[in-house]
């Protein structure tokens, strides 16, 4: 077994990310030495008295905003990464345990841009907190590597180790503002769901292991082509339904779809608004793009019964599911945080309705595209979403409670740019024309019905329909429900947080004007998915 | 004399895996359920073990079974360990707060 240097250049987004993160890491050691420093001169009295009362002064705190523009430069390095190597053509690395198409390139582009935007979000959020600790911004960029090998790898090992690193590094992220009650059971929550999805995903991992002999997606596609003709070792088939239902219950959960999303609304809201933005961009990418490699290149033959035949009505059962509680659970919510919470559930829906319609081999291009779009354009409008969140929650972060469609009075008459930015947000997650995620959800109902899957895209436009009111309710207590409470919104502006949202806003636009630019650099990536 | 085979570890495999899915569910004790979620990741040790040890597969690569389910097996081990240590952080974290760590306490983000 030997690899080359080409291999890790394969994977150079994720080392990027993961050379940043330990940079990060390892400055906290510098840090530390130039305060001792400073202290010296003190006299012997005053140092001991210093040192008792340290921990409660946060002023001797070193100045760690530096980490913040490091994490942005490593982010734009390993969008750079991604973004130059999306027209060349696939290779498999490490001996087919990893590979690099551009199916895994664009997913690795918006996790990078996801992060990047996050990490100005994350500053101003985190600065008037004056909660800036060393390891936030590592934690992000860790769980970013993981995101990009996610997206890359096609062995159901390598599946499992960077899963687990996206995801340890994200619970730790939920429960950063450990003080308060909500962060840590948010955490809690989100750790024991979802290691018991790991678990699950495990366990299919092991039966297709059982079943092929190997656990490279490859060599279980060999496995089910050899089961379906029924050439396989005795008891083969029902080893490999039992893995693909297990494998795709494993990452249901991740991706939130129904019936098993209840961990979704708790963790987005008890989670701090920079890391749920960041959380619903890139897990979805990085979980989406995982399922698909699994059920595309692994289960994908369509003469086996377990095939894309086999596979396709579960997804399409999950996907009509997942639209319609989604939507539907939405509609209650007073806290727009947890409304985005079930509104990203039904974006789940949305999603799998493009994985189903990869069932069909001739729709699969087509689907695979508005799969991509559809996770870039949910990802730009999220972040900025739970950005203008992270401005009207930071008050309520530090006492403890959750935010309400009451403090979102009249924003338009205090911070204009503000409100316009949420109400072009909350339209685009609506689907509403002029905006990303209109073209997104028209790219992925085309190629539904192109799969012959009309009546679920119907399905979905009438429930996408139905989501109008809770995201318009927004955009009415922005702009028409006169101001309640003198505080209701915090005032200041923040710039970090002005060019995220700015960034996100323009991304938002251009998408939704001018899809074609967007998606010829897809479709120029993602035509050399699946070998 | 019974001869322990392939089903036997299997069979195991599967009970411990139920186990642990069920304790997740039903127990109330933070600990416990963390605990419950490390007993189901062992069960899947023992499976991949079962299958590499007993390949299904005839000419099996090598004579003492197919060495990726070794290697998966101590992928899965260091996992575990590191998802234990987050895990009893946040389990400490979420006690400091609420000096509990009854799971059904936990529902101060209940609607």
């Amino acid at each position: 077994m030997t690899f080359n240097a080409n291999d890790l250049l394969g994977v150079l987004p994720a080392i990027i990310l993961s050379i940043g993160a330990l940079l990060l890491l390892m400055s906290e050691v510098f840090l530390s030495t130039t305060r001792a420093a400073a202290q010296a001169p003190a006299s012997p009295g005053e140092r001991v008295a210093q040192t008792a009362t340290a921990p409660e002064i946060s002023s001797t705190q070193p100045d760690r905003r530096y980490q913040a523009w490091l994490a942005a430069g490593v982010a734009a390095l390993g969008l750079w990464a991604a973004l130059s190597q999306l027209g060349d053509p696939a290779i498999s690395l490490f001996n087919g345990a990893a590979m690099s198409d551009g199916f895994g390139r664009v997913v690795a582009a918006t996790v990078c841009g996801a992060l990047l935007i996050s990490c100005f979000v994350a500053f101003g959020y985190l600065e008037w907190l004056r909660a800036t600790r060393g390891e936030f911004y590592a934690l992000t960029l860790f769980s970013a590597a993981g995101m990009c090998l996610l997206a890359q790898a096609t062995d159901l090992i390598v599946i499992f180790v960077s899963l687990e690193v996206m995801s340890l590094a994200l619970y730790a992220l939920c429960a950063y503002l450990r003080r308060g009650k909500r962060p840590a059971e948010a955490a809690f929550k989100y750790f024991i769901l979802g290691s018991f999805a790991s678990a699950i995903f495990l366990y299919g991992a092991a039966l297709g292991f059982g079943a092929t002999g190997s656990t490279r997606l490859a060599d279980i596609a060999a496995g089910v082509r050899l089961a379906a003709t029924g050439g396989g070792p005795g008891g083969s088939a029902g080893l490999l339904f039992a893995s693909v239902a297990l494998l795709t219950a494993g990452f249901a959960f991740k991706v939130a779809a129904v019936p098993f999303h209840m961990w979704v609304p708790d963790v987005y809201d008890g989670a701090p608004a920079p890391v749920t933005g960041f959380m619903a961009a890139g897990v979805k990418a990085a979980a989406f793009a995982v399922l698909v490699r699994i059920l595309v290149s692994g289960f994908g033959d369509p003469s086996s019964s377990i095939g894309p035949h086999g596979w396709q009505q579960i997804i399409v059962w999950l996907a009509a599911l997942t639209m319609f509680f989604g939507n539907l659970l939405a509609v209650p919510q007073r806290s727009v945080k947890r409304m985005l919470a079930y509104s990203s559930i039904a974006h789940a829906g949305y999603l799998l309705v493009a994985v189903a319609a990869m069932g069909n081999a001739p729709s699969r291009p087509d689907a695979t595209q508005g799969l991509l779009f559809y996770l870039a354009s949910y990802g730009a409008t999220v972040i900025g979403a739970f950005g203008v969140v992270a401005l009207i929650e930071r008050k309520f972060a530090l006492a403890g409670t959750g935010d309400d469609l009451s403090s979102w009075a009249g924003l338009s008459e205090r911070h204009p740019a503000l409100a316009a930015a949420m109400s072009l947000f909350m339209l685009s997650l609506a689907g509403v024309p002029p905006t990303a995620g209109f073209m997104a959800k028209l790219t992925v109902f085309r190629s539904a019905i192109e799969a012959g899957l009309a009546p679920l895209a119907i399905f979905g436009v009438l429930t996408s329909v139905a989501g109008l009111y809770y995201y318009l309710r927004v955009v009415v207590y922005v702009y028409m429900v006169p101001e309640g409470r003198a505080d209701s919104v915090p005032g200041g502006r923040v710039l970090s947080a002005s060019i995220a949202l700015a960034s996100c806003a323009l991304i938002v636009l251009w998408m939704g004007i001018m899809p074609g630019s967007f998606s010829a650099m897809i479709q120029s990536a993602s035509g050399s998915f699946g070998r | 004399m019974m001869t322990i085979g392939p089903v036997h570890y299997l069979v195991l495999g599967a009970i411990l895996f139920t186990l642990g899915a069920a304790g997740v569910v039903l127990r109330r004790n933070a600990v416990v359920v963390l605990m419950s979620v490390e007993l189901m990741l062992n069960a899947v040790n023992l499976t991949f073990l079962a299958f590499s040890r007993f390949p299904l597969v005839q000419n099996a690569p090598m004579q003492g079974g197919i060495l990726q389910g070794h290697v998966a097996v101590f992928f899965v081990i260091a996992t575990a360990a590191a998802e234990a240590a987050v895990g009893l952080a946040i389990i400490i974290a979420v006690f400091r707060s609420r000096t509990s760590i009854n799971v059904d306490e936990f529902d101060s983000l209940k609607f």
